[in-house]
């Protein structure tokens, strides 16, 4: 119970913080949706964020950690109450989407709920990743007291000390708060961040696309199963897709909005959180900040280059300093930089590398998901059905989602290639959670990009006529 | 309309089936589990052991998997996860050894040929030794 009081405090703290950015009435609508979904986001990386700022400060004094997630929370809440309004985030206008696709929907959630629960009744501490990892480092940050830092100890650098702490730091905070140690608090946050990462992709896509892409989206997202068993597995990836996808989507909106930088400002934070999550992360940020230059260049308008990067800087601000900050003083730089340079060298010009990780592509092209039937080819067959419709508006977004996602796998791809030795077994074991961070982003660029769904014969005049009007009355309440 | 219809139904049919299998495979595993070679299992054979682990101690440990076993790697790091906040080292030569064992009773060979004297038992298959630090 004290488990769910704190993660709701950490949630509305987040929530607090987006809707003083994009402020709306409290209704059921798909703007509270969408800032519902990036408060997940946004409150799990504060309060990891304060959580490590608290053990550097001020060590392990339980004290301390309360005061500081109790003073975010208020200072949320204030801002929160006196905000103004912003611009309303509504559905795109389109025809309603027959029931089936609703309920196609509502039943893939429930079997991708089910399928969690399943798995972590079965295994409650995750896979051995997790346990190993993630969840031992939470252990000796909740159970260390003074001597935290012995986490990062070179006796256990098979865990990867140079990991950033998102995760861990949140579940010791959970343990701390509740002041004990139970595996529920990893299953919650494994929960919340696969909720908040199809919360996004439909809301986001809903304001771009339309409720019926939007709704096949969450579709295909909530039927992987893969991504549902990763997020099982109490692994960091799927918080990190959270990231990554909301960083994405709210470029993209940004787009729709382009006098509004508060978008780019809060892709920032997301993008900086998402370096936070993982060291995957950080090849993220430099790729997205990339790709957004060379999108707003060549396809959108180059005045608002300078403008966006800045905001998107100024957001990226904070996570970054600690992430670099936790980097340069706690837990190392890792140990790709022990790597000599004629292991690389030799790594590079070894063409059976090359060769073995264009296999793992491959193989992984068919096995991608744990689809029935190969997704691209489902994919293939829905772009022939449908074919894909860009508007002159979503180019600039649909380019930065396609180049910063391509750049993060090339660059992934090529850091394994050059510095891992044991490549064969790190493309069979993790070339698909790789992929599966850039799925959800990689599902937003696709159903921007598909063209209009005509799923229902046109309706009478007049009840068009009766909706167009409300929208319009929506509007004019915006305006 | 149809084409459209057609391609919608065709990539929720796939999603839902697909996790549907899945869904299969998982309550599948769940129901049909004998022997869950798991976290839970193996801190269950911590009983005996001190509740309260200091920080800053370090144990050595010494198992009697085979070199080749894969089980013996993931056994040593659950050793870890269970003992944090200690710190496990895979090595004989620490005041304090955790004899990790497999067979009925423990392989006093196997002690002598590392130069480790048992303590006491401390779990299922656990024996706490004093190593040899000279």
């Amino acid at each position: 119970m004290m488990l769910l009081f704190w993660l709701a405090a950490i949630w509305l703290t987040g929530f607090g913080f987006v809707r003083w950015m994009f402020p709306q009435p409290l209704r059921w609508s798909l703007h509270n949706i969408l800032l519902f979904s990036l408060g997940i986001g946004t409150g799990a990386g504060v309060a990891s964020c304060l959580y490590f700022l608290a053990l550097v400060l001020a060590g392990s004094s339980f004290s301390v950690l309360p005061a500081a997630l109790g003073a975010a929370l208020v200072i949320a809440l204030v801002l929160f109450l006196f905000a103004k309004r912003s611009a309303l985030l509504d559905w795109a206008d389109g025809p309603a989407p027959p029931w089936y696709l609703t309920a196609l929907f509502v039943l893939a959630a429930a079997l991708a709920v089910t399928m969690f629960l399943g798995a972590v009744a079965y295994n409650p501490h995750g896979d051995e990743g997790a346990w190993s990892i993630w969840n031992l480092r939470a252990r000796f940050l909740f159970r260390a007291g003074v001597f935290w830092r012995d986490a990062f100890s070179s006796d256990l650098s098979w865990t990867h000390p140079d990991y950033p702490l998102l995760l861990p730091g949140l579940v010791a905070l959970c343990w701390k708060l509740t002041g004990h140690e139970s595996s529920d608090a990893p299953i919650a946050i494994a929960f919340l961040f696969a909720l908040g990462t199809v919360g996004v992709l439909v809301s986001a896509l809903g304001v771009l696309r339309g409720k019926t892409q939007a709704l096949l989206a969450g579709t295909l997202l909530a039927g992987t199963a893969s991504f549902v068993a990763l997020s099982a597995a109490l692994y960091s990836d799927v918080p990190l897709s959270f990231y990554i996808l909301a960083t994405l989507a709210l470029l993209a909106l940004q787009d729709r909005h382009p006098e509004d930088l508060r978008f780019s400002a809060l892709a920032g934070l997301m993008a900086g959180f998402a370096a936070w999550s993982r060291n995957e992360g950080m090849i993220f940020l430099v790729a997205v900040i990339v790709a957004r230059a060379i999108a707003l260049v060549r396809f959108g308008d180059r005045k608002a280059l300078l403008p966006q990067l800045l905001r998107l800087l100024f957001g990226l601000a904070a996570p970054l300093a600690i992430v670099i900050f936790f980097k340069w003083r706690v837990g190392g730089l890792g140990d790709w930089l022990s790597v000599p340079a004629s292991t690389i060298l030799k790594h590079l010009s070894d063409p059976a590398r090359w060769i073995v990780t264009v296999e793992g592509l491959v193989v992984i092209l068919f096995n991608f998901g744990r689809f029935l039937i190969p997704i691209f080819l489902a994919l293939a067959l829905y772009w022939y059905l449908v074919r894909f419709r860009v508007g002159t508006g979503d180019r600039a977004a649909l380019a930065t989602i396609g180049i910063a996602l391509l750049l993060t796998l090339a660059a992934q791809l090529l850091a394994d290639v050059l510095y891992l030795d044991n490549l064969g077994l790190e493309i069979s074991t993790s070339f698909e959670r790789i992929l599966l961070q850039l799925w959800p982003g990689a599902l937003l660029a696709f159903f921007l990009a598909a063209g209009p769904l005509q799923l229902v014969a046109p309706r009478p005049l007049g009840k068009v006529n009766k909706k167009g009007h409300k929208a319009a009355r929506r509007a004019a309440e915006t305006r | 309309m149809a084409r459209h219809q057609f391609a919608v139904v065709v990539l929720a049919a796939i999603a839902l089936f697909s996790s549907f299998w899945f869904l299969l495979d998982v309550l599948g595993a769940a129901t049909h589990s004998t022997s869950a070679f798991g976290v839970t299992a193996f801190e269950n054979r911590f009983s005996d052991f001190p509740s309260t682990v200091r920080p800053h101690t370090v144990y050595g440990y010494l198992s009697d998997n085979p070199p080749n076993d894969p089980s013996a790697l993931a056994e040593f790091h659950l050793t870890q996860y269970v003992l944090a906040p200690a710190i496990v080292r895979p090595s004989t030569r620490e005041n304090l050894v955790i004899v990790n064992y497999h067979g009925k009773n423990l392989d006093m060979k196997l002690l002598a040929a590392n130069r480790l004297r048992p303590l006491r038992n401390v779990g299922t298959g656990l024996e706490l030794c004093q190593g040899d630090i000279r």
